[in-house]
């Protein structure tokens, strides 16, 4: 969250506060990123209970060894096309910091590809798109060996901020 | 005598070691070294001390120097806590002699104290303690530095505070315990001694961590406590009720520093503590027979009387007080009297050891037993493993079925806790609650030891309020409207707590007037519940007070609220998953019962599928469940659907339009219903199987979608997967707002 807020707030400062080990997976033909430290665990793809009366991309609850945790469909999430489920199709379990403790959540992703280093230097602010691309929930973008790769901002993803947007629905 | 002697040794070497550990400027030890030493001086109370005239004296000087570094009146040099070190060895000398008066030491140890500071007495009166404790109160006087400067310089150590937050909030609450105990037997020593020592606790922290108001007013109130303790006053009901009321401060002032320590300075509060240590100050002139009198006893109350609103009801307890001595001949033999000498020793000599544990722990711990649960039926159904006919691994899978099924009883009764803390609470309710209404009410409480599950202490909280509150103002009279009617002047409250089978029963009753049945009834019919033709039994016309809105009360009073009736106690039981009912004989009380389930972890419903989707509903809200006949359907306005069941039009609702999930059966009449009812309000559920019947333990599905509508929680059902427990009461409200309340139509018919 910090980190996030000294990008948005200076983006001319350098991303050392952005270095660090990222898991990479892939939506699309995009790949992203999101800082190590925000996940749990990586789990296959299991069946998912829907839950009634909430967002598209919230696909429902899963058991995580007796732990029920929501799981949403980052495809969904961002508005991109949905795509049929492979066997390559992973759940990212990350824990947020929610408003009463730790929460989990699952994400799901087309397929997870590598922990990767990422310097300081390899990390530039997120351009402004203008018009509807909504840029919040990026911190930076990495250009490792000629790909992108967009590093995610995971409490603002499912964190309180978009649990914040989730019930002003 | 031998044992004794080496117990005290221990202390004595636990002493040792720790006053090694001190170091200049770290109080936290010394606090501990006071704790030790506050041991020592407990157990030579007892039966040690006589034989050690000499150590207990040694003993009480000794604490007397500590806390006086503590607080800041001596100076926690080096050179100080090394002569104290000595004295130690010299209580260490005395002890090993075994009660032979070692003149030697003695004067050592006070030639060592009187360096450090602190001047032993020549000629020791008997409570050495009590006068540099009266004395020390002078200095308490103008603690203006605090006013002064409002800085918040407590907030050095926010782990200590927190510790101190969370333990005074447990002592001032022992603290109100044990005063409304003493109050039943104003001469228990031990209830004096355990007061005396919680705000001794008090004060010492509070004053290391430099709280100077708490550690003031704990102070003072330590000194009247002190001179309860030796006989110097009387222990009466002036005294209690400043007690109270300076437990009721100092638990908000205690607030202020948890708050300040939670949202940061701009929390903080100056409380003005100038009246209550006047108070207290009055109290303890008021009657004592010291030298410490200034004021003439008459004097002193009139001062009081004009500062703090508190005081008229020193005056009043000191009238009701009368009565009370009569009182212990009313308790039946079979009720144990709130806080009695005999609970009091119960208590005392039932409770093993215990720890405390991390909430979040034990929730982990519970989560774990239950996964454990099911993947050991997972593992057993594996038809790999089912097709292995090896009765060894037969039997040994039914001892792990064993160990596992004892393993997660063990783990779901360490969240229980024996509802006595709830139940303390109203023993100061009804005394001043009785106060308030001039009547004079016994509480008798019955199975306090009675284990309810830890999540619904405070939930249950507020409705037993509510009730109690009933009892004590509508339903016992006053005392001479009840000789009138031949009953003694003091009423019966009974609180009652036990376990029957799968249910915790909670029992208040009251040997008032009772319930006006004809009243009610009247009241009924005129806000149209109830109409001339319809037979109820008392009993039913009885349980109509439990409908919003209904409340016979000639007047509202200060004590019971303004028309806020019953209904709020039974939603709130109803919230708990449990019910309430009242049964009451006119003349003779009323006996209100509230039944809970054992735990709220764990809730008995029916499985249901629709379509791919399995849902589990409470079996308490389910009436029936029935495949309906075509007949029996019909429409309202060709879009409201209901189904005539024993001559009453039910609402169906489909769930699978609600849930958006595609069923087996779009046509109720392949389909099956289940018929539930929620405050009153009855629908058809419309589903396609019944599965089954099973307790499941329930889930929160997490912050992200807990407030998730008709959704309770959802569970972990035996092949893995969640299922979703619906909530009926969110459930039929969604299902009111889609279809443009049925409920209403339905009743034109």
């Amino acid at each position: 969250m910090e980190a996030a807020e000294a990008v948005r707030t200076d983006s001319t400062a350098g991303r050392q506060d952005l270095e660090g080990k990222y898991l990479t997976f892939a939506l699309g033909k995009e790949e992203y990123g999101i800082g190590i430290l925000k996940v749990r665990e990586i789990i296959g793809l299991m069946e998912i209970t829907a839950v009634p009366h909430t967002p598209v991309y919230i696909k429902g609850v899963i058991n995580l060894r007796g732990r029920v945790i929501p799981v949403l469909d980052l495809r969904l999430k961002f508005g991109m096309a949905s795509e049929e489920y492979t066997e390559r199709t992973c759940v990212i379990v990350v824990e947020v910091q929610g408003e009463s403790g730790a929460i989990q959540v699952g994400m799901l992703v087309d397929s997870v590809s590598e922990v990767l280093n990422i310097t300081g230097q390899e990390i530039e602010a997120p351009p402004a798109f203008g018009g509807n691309t909504d840029t919040t929930y990026i911190l930076g973008m990495a250009k490792i060996k000629g790909e992108v790769k967009i590093l995610l901002d995971v409490d603002q993803v499912i964190g309180a901020g978009e649990l914040a947007r989730f019930e002003a629905m | 005598m031998a044992a004794g002697g080496r117990a005290l040794s221990d202390y004595l070497d636990d002493m040792a070691l720790k006053i090694l550990m001190v170091e200049p400027g770290d109080l936290s030890v010394v606090g501990e070294l006071l704790e030790f030493t506050e041991q020592l001086l407990a157990a030579l109370s007892g039966e040690g001390g006589a034989a050690q005239p000499a150590l207990s004296r040694m003993a009480r000087d000794f604490n007397a120097a500590l806390e006086k570094i503590i607080m800041g009146e001596l100076a926690d040099s080096a050179e100080n806590f090394d002569r104290l070190g000595q004295c130690i060895a010299q209580m260490q000398e005395v002890t090993r002699k075994e009660g032979e008066v070692d003149e030697a030491a003695l004067r050592l140890f006070a030639e060592n104290l009187a360096a450090v500071g602190y001047q032993v007495a020549a000629d020791t009166p008997p409570e050495p303690v009590a006068e540099p404790a009266t004395a020390g109160g002078a200095p308490f006087v103008p603690p203006e530095p605090a006013a002064a400067a409002p800085t918040l310089d407590f907030l050095q150590d926010k782990d200590l505070l927190g510790g101190f937050v969370a333990e005074s909030f447990e002592h001032l609450e022992s603290i109100e315990v044990n005063i409304l105990d003493l109050e039943q037997n104003p001469d228990d020593r031990d209830i004096i001694n355990n007061i005396f020592r919680t705000f001794h606790t008090i004060k010492g922290v509070s004053g290391f961590l430099n709280l100077k108001k708490i550690n003031e007013l704990a102070h003072i109130t330590e000194n009247l406590l002190d001179d309860v303790r030796n006989g110097k006053r009387d222990m009466d009901s002036g005294v209690i009720d400043v007690v109270l009321s300076v437990g009721d401060y100092l638990r908000e002032m205690v607030q202020n520093v948890k708050d300040v320590l939670e949202r940061g300075g701009d929390a903080f509060v100056e409380f003005d503590i100038g009246q209550y240590v006047e108070m207290v100050r009055q109290v303890q002139a008021g009657r004592s027979v010291g030298p410490v009198a200034a004021a003439p006893a008459a004097e002193a109350e009139i001062p009081v009387a004009a500062t703090s609103p508190a005081a008229p009801v020193i005056k009043d307890e000191a009238a009701a007080a009368p009565p009370l001595p009569a009182a212990p001949a009313v308790p039946p033999g079979g009720g144990g009297r709130a806080g009695g000498a005999l609970p009091q020793a119960a208590r005392k000599g039932g409770i093993g050891d215990s720890i405390k544990v991390d909430v979040e722990k034990l929730d982990s711990l519970v989560n774990a037993v239950g996964e454990l649960v099911i993947m050991q039926s997972l593992v057993r159904q594996n038809p790999l493993v089912a097709r292995l006919a090896d009765p060894k691994l037969n039997r040994d899978f039914s001892q792990l079925g064993r160990i596992t099924t004892e393993l997660q009883r063990t783990a779901m009764a360490m969240r229980m806790v024996p509802i006595r803390q709830t139940f303390q609470k109203m023993t100061r309710l009804v005394r001043d609650l009785s106060k308030k209404t001039g009547k004079v009410v016994d509480l008798i409480m019955v199975g306090e030891e009675t284990e309810i599950d830890r999540n619904m202490v405070d939930s249950i909280y507020d409705p037993l309020v509510h009730m109690i509150r009933n009892s004590v103002d509508h339903g016992v009279q006053a005392p001479a409207e009840r000789e009138k009617k031949g009953k003694p002047g003091t009423g019966n409250v009974f609180l009652r707590a036990y376990q029957k089978g799968g249910a915790i029963v909670i029992e208040i009753e009251d040997d008032g007037d009772g319930l006006q049945t004809a009243k009610i009834r009247k009241k009924a019919m005129e806000r149209g519940l109830i109409s001339e033709g319809d037979a109820l039994s008392d009993h039913e016309v009885q349980n109509l007070i439990f409908l919003p809105g209904f409340s016979t009360a000639d007047k509202i009073t200060d004590v019971s609220g303004r028309g806020v009736g019953m209904d709020v106690v039974k939603k709130a039981v109803e919230k708990l998953r449990g019910k309430v009912e009242v049964s009451s004989q006119a003349g003779k009380g009323s006996l209100f019962t509230i039944r809970l389930p054992l735990t709220l972890a764990i809730i008995d419903g029916i499985i249901v599928r629709i379509g791919s989707e399995r849902y589990i509903i409470p079996t308490i809200a389910i009436q029936e469940s029935i495949r309906p006949e075509k007949k029996d359907y019909s429409t309202v306005h060709g879009k409201g659907e209901a189904l005539m069941i024993r001559n009453k039009l039910v609402p169906i609702v489909r769930l699978y339009e609600l849930f958006d999930v595609a069923p087996t059966y779009t046509d109720p009449c392949e389909a099956l219903v289940v018929v539930v009812e929620n405050e009153g309000v009855q629908r058809a559920l419309m589903v396609d199987e019944l599965l089954g019947k099973q307790e499941v333990v329930i889930k929160s599905l997490g912050g992200y979608l807990k407030d998730t509508k008709g959704v309770a929680g959802g569970t972990i059902l035996g092949d893995g997967r969640v299922g979703l427990i619906l909530d009926l009461a969110g459930l039929l409200a969604t299902g009111d707002s889609r279809e443009a309340a049925p409920a209403e139509e339905a009743e034109i018919f």
